[in-house]
């Protein structure tokens, strides 16, 4: 499920069953390594939108949450509001290294896919998600 | 003696040459024009030619992808999606992978205690080899099936519809 109109209609009544919420979490610094946070930003996307794709009934992606000079109280007052909403689990989706109480984090691996040819990029995407298909399954198994 | 051409016969051959030529030219595309709908049908509801051979399709069901054009408001890309594959006697079947409960993706074989079934890993549903849904799993009706067909050997998907074979 994303976050539209129509997927939040659903959800609604669904959300026994939609009982994950998956939050994509990168930095948005305008500074040297700004280079490096759109890369993880973009690889973000392209992993989200394949993972969607494979667990749509179970899991709901949220908007990105961004961070500036690594500040995460947006990101822990929406977990606690994904949460109240009725989210059995909240997994983070992200390069950084942050922890939170109540949320997993799902670490991806930087790849450097600026410099690859189309079907590259994909194959490495593709491995990357299934990793985190791995993860998430297996986060699905701990508490049940 | 060769028959000379006058001068003013020469010039009637030479304007009705380059009139016809004229005639032709406003004609011909007007006439293709006219005709044009009748082309325009066969190219609708055409068939994706996938790169997998018919005769490689086994009885067990197999991933064949295929992609097409999709138009989301004003924004157009390709999307690439898959279909399980498998043969029954003569006929190929094709059945959608999208999970009738919520829309997950479902794996053929993919949970290990029904290597026989498909499998969605939401929330365990499973489908029988044709498409049916287990009774008792949350799946509320059976897998969508695919148009199927061969060109030139290979294996086309069509239009989804909802499932015909049980």
């Amino acid at each position: 499920m994303l976050y539209n109109h129509q997927d939040l209609k659903v959800l609604k009544d669904e959300i026994e069953f939609v009982d994950t919420a998956l939050v994509p979490f990168a930095s948005a610094d305008m500074n040297e390594g700004a280079r490096d946070n759109a890369s993880d930003m973009e690889m973000i996307q392209m992993v989200t939108i394949q993972l969607e794709k494979q667990f749509k009934g179970r899991l709901f992606i949220t908007p990105p949450m961004m961070t500036v000079e690594g500040m995460t109280e947006v990101l822990r007052t929406y977990i606690s509001q994904l949460e109240a909403y009725g989210f059995k689990r909240v997994i983070i989706l992200t390069h950084l290294d942050h922890s939170f109480e109540s949320a997993q984090s799902i670490v991806l691996n930087r790849i450097p896919l600026e410099d690859m040819d189309v079907e590259m990029k994909m194959s490495l995407i593709n491995d990357e998600v299934k990793n985190v298909m791995k993860q998430v399954i297996s986060i699905w198994n701990q508490r049940d | 003696m060769s028959q000379k051409v006058t001068r003013r016969q020469f010039l009637n051959y030479s304007l009705m040459g380059v009139g016809s030529f004229m005639a032709a030219g406003i004609i011909l595309p007007m006439g293709r024009f006219a005709l044009d709908p009748l082309f325009q049908d066969q190219a609708e509801g055409s068939m994706i030619t996938t790169s997998v051979k018919a005769e490689e399709i086994t009885e067990e069901p197999v991933k064949v992808d295929f992609s097409f054009d999709q138009q989301d408001a004003w924004y157009e890309s390709e999307v690439t999606d898959f279909a399980w594959v498998y043969r029954d006697g003569e006929e190929i079947i094709a059945l959608s992978p999208v999970c009738k409960h919520l829309g997950c993706t479902v794996t053929w074989a993919g949970d290990d205690a029904n290597p026989n079934r498909f499998f969605c890993p939401c929330h365990n549903g499973m489908y029988e080899k044709n498409g049916q849904n287990v009774p008792g799993t949350p799946p509320r009706g059976p897998l969508d099936q695919f148009e199927v067909g061969t060109s030139d050997g290979y294996v086309t998907i069509g239009e989804r519809f909802a499932n015909e074979i049980i």
